[in-house]
């Protein structure tokens, strides 16, 4: 059992945390964090009050079961949505629909690939690369591409890809423009184990000590694998949050069903 | 909560704005003197007017709640606008029955693409488009959005569909021109026009508070339905 | 790199899209021809002149077949959620607005011309003294359209109805747009002197500016999820 004691999403539970916050002095700025985050679709509350705080180098997994607003989370820290109540800061910016300057240093992988069918990879990485206002794409398209092993598929278009090999030119076209934030939405979706491991060899090249990965995730084998902080989200809140060190594997599963159950650790 | 003050505000408004109706209705069958050119027909114009007078002020509400409602975020104004477009709409139709209706009687013919009359038909769809987007989006959220979206869009360009119904009229002047004053107007018709424009707005006023309420608290019922579910 | 190398972006991107998948410019294409056919067989004439009824024709066709290739300004953005990499990258919403509208401004005006060409063939045509004029004529209205097209697009593909509701929501305010438009092409196919028609241009004009203006300020508010 994880001897974290459980934690609510609640502002006064923020000296609990591990990892310092901004109101320490002296501390480094949180490579990402949130207050009270919320959002409401219509009546439906997806996110009810999130807290979080995440350091230069953390990877966390959120895990959680269908329906738990775990994409909505992920698309609040994407700036995707707007939230009902709440804050995020990227770096101590905080995020504002209106800003742009701050989109530079997310990169988002989701299930979906982002990318165009009937271009081809290398015309779908130049043209975010563009977007992103990146100038040095004769060199950093190549670079990328190879490191997700698609060098020699780069005019291929996109619709001829397998799923897997499709996921591959997602995530070079999410790591493009080196983001300092990663944000994974269930990566391994339909992967199969080769595609998988190659996923996984890109993402633990990310933890580098500078880049900050968030990746929502149902698999909890894949998911414990490269975290360091984990998380399992509720309807809506963060039922324990916690170190990837605190977690013993052989419990884990049946931990994670109770807090599903409860609601809480 | 909306406040009880806001509704009982409205009541008095469409009492009075009832009241106001009634009224005119007495000046326009008994009181009012009979236009020259026209006759008796003439007398639908009292009910034409304002109710094209409420039909274009609702939807000026519409547009700036919408304005404000895009800048702020604020549910409130959504409601708003949806209620003021509400009533609007309904006094586009008066207008659309009562136009062709005098036309026909008056000079035969129902419809003679008259510029303030075509205008006040295109406004109609442009209310039509404002609920249609709200009904079918799924995202109730988006769905405002994009009636608010709307709303703006057909505001900023209705002084420009005006401008261009007008030089196209004035091109293609059909045999019957209608005047909807009349050469001169009366000043006992003058006051019949105004009670008639006070008690429509009066009308339109009340109603517009009171279906704002409404918006606003079955907003707020089913927020605290959500919740008691949470 | 600059705004306006964005909005070239996704100009360039939507035109090689349409250059790969031929989608819209196809249906467009197609459209233009049997819509010339169908007129063909609509109109007496013996008791008409097409070259008096041109304009309203050339009109009403490019509007209608402009529909359809507008109405579908988002449907390759939808797949695999495209889209979202777009809103999701530091460029700002109106520069993707303008390099949308910009795309569908050159698709809109080649099947303008191509309108404009096939009538011209089917119904002997003369384009009068100064074709230039229509030329002109013809790119301002197809640039007021697609603004408000493009804006009403990305409101439609969100919702239950689609496309179709694409005509209910711009058919009212494009009427601006079609009598300047009709009256500028009629008087001057119709040899009428250049300065009959500098009015109706610039309103045209007038309508594109304010088109493309309310499009781009309002463009991000469709977006946002």
């Amino acid at each position: 059992m994880p001897s974290t004691a459980p934690r609510r999403s609640d502002p006064s539970s923020v000296e609990a945390l591990r990892t310092p916050g901004p109101d320490r002095p002296g501390d480094a700025v949180p490579a990402l964090s949130a207050r009270g985050l919320s959002k409401e679709f219509g009546v439906v509350l997806a996110v009810d009050g999130i807290d979080l705080e995440l350091q230069a180098g953390d990877f966390l997994t959120i895990f959680g079961p269908n329906g738990a607003g775990k994409t909505s989370l992920l698309s609040l820290l994407a700036g995707r949505l707007k939230p009902t109540r709440g804050h995020v800061w990227v770096r101590g910016q905080p995020l504002r629909p209106g800003e742009t300057v701050w989109r530079s240093r997310i990169g988002i992988l989701s299930h979906q690939s982002f990318l165009y069918a009937d271009l081809t990879v290398e015309e779908n990485l130049r043209f975010f690369g563009r977007l992103f206002g990146l100038r040095d794409l004769d060199e950093r398209v190549p670079r990328r591409l190879e490191q997700v092993g698609l060098l020699d598929r780069a005019d291929f278009r996109v619709r001829q890809l397998s799923h897997g090999l499709r996921q591959r030119a997602a995530l070079s076209r999410a790591l493009l423009h080196d983001p300092e934030l990663v944000l994974l939405d269930e990566p391994y979706t339909g992967l199969d184990p080769h595609a998988a491991s190659v996923l996984r060899g890109v993402l633990s090249s990310l933890k580098d000590g500078r880049r900050t990965v968030v990746m929502v995730t149902h698999n909890l084998t894949q998911g414990l694998e490269l975290a360091s902080r984990v998380a399992i989200q509720v309807r809506g809140r963060f039922g324990w949050e916690g170190c990837r060190d605190d977690v013993d594997l052989d419990t884990f599963e049946r931990f994670y069903h109770g807090v599903v159950e409860n609601g809480a650790a | 909560m909306p406040s009880k003050r806001l509704q009982t505000t409205g009541t008095v408004l469409a009492v009075l704005g009832a009241l106001g109706t009634v009224a005119l209705h007495w000046m326009v069958f008994f009181w009012t003197p009979t236009e020259a050119t026209m006759g008796v027909i003439q007398r639908i114009f009292y009910i034409h007017v304002p109710s094209a007078w409420v039909a274009f002020f609702a939807f000026g509400v519409v547009a700036l709640c919408s304005a404000v409602y895009l800048w702020l975020g604020d549910e409130r104004l959504d409601q708003a606008a949806s209620s003021a477009a509400e009533g609007g709409m309904v006094f586009t139709t008066i207008v659309l029955l009562t136009g062709p209706l005098w036309g026909r009687i008056a000079w035969g013919t129902y419809w003679t693409w008259e510029p303030r009359l075509t205008l006040t038909l295109l406004l109609w769809f442009i209310y039509l488009g404002y609920f249609l987007v709200r009904a079918s989006t799924d995202n109730p959220e988006r769905g405002k959005r994009f009636s608010a979206v709307v709303g703006i869009a057909g505001a900023l360009d209705i002084p420009l569909i005006h401008l261009s119904v007008v030089w196209f009229r004035s091109l293609h002047p059909t045999p019957v021109v209608m005047k909807p004053e009349g050469p001169t107007l009366h000043p006992d018709m003058l006051v019949t026009l105004m009670v008639g424009l006070l008690s429509f707005t009066l009308l339109f006023l009340g109603l517009f508070l009171h279906r704002y309420t409404l918006a606003a608290a079955t907003h707020l019922v089913a927020v605290r339905e959500r919740r008691a579910q949470a | 790199m600059t705004y306006l190398g964005q909005v070239y972006a996704i100009l360039w991107k939507d035109l090689l899209l349409e250059l790969r998948t031929r989608e819209r410019v196809a249906a467009m294409g197609a459209f233009a021809v049997l819509a010339g056919i169908l007129f063909n067989f609509s109109i007496d004439q013996t008791a008409v002149r097409p070259q008096d009824i041109a304009a309203g024709l050339i009109w009403m066709t490019l509007v209608f077949g402009g529909l359809l290739g507008v109405g579908r300004t988002f449907h390759l953005e939808a797949q695999d959620g495209a889209f979202q990499g777009v809103l999701t990258s530091p460029t700002p919403k109106d520069a993707v607005f303008l390099g949308k509208t910009a795309a569908n401004f050159v698709l809109l005006y080649v099947v303008a011309l191509l309108v404009v060409a096939v009538f011209a063939l089917f119904f002997g045509l003369r384009l009068g003294t100064h074709p230039g004029m229509v030329a002109l004529a013809l790119a301002l209205g197809s640039l007021g359209f697609v603004a408000l097209g493009t804006l009403f697009s990305a409101v439609s593909s969100n919702t239950h109805m689609g496309e179709t509701l694409l005509p209910i929501l711009v058919f009212p305010l494009l009427v601006p747009m079609v009598i300047y438009g009709v009256s500028a092409t009629a008087r001057l196919l119709a040899d009428r002197p250049i300065a009959e028609v500098a009015g109706n241009l610039r309103m045209l004009g007038a309508f594109a500016v304010l088109a493309v203006a309310v499009g781009a300020v309002l463009f991000r508010y469709v977006v946002e999820e």
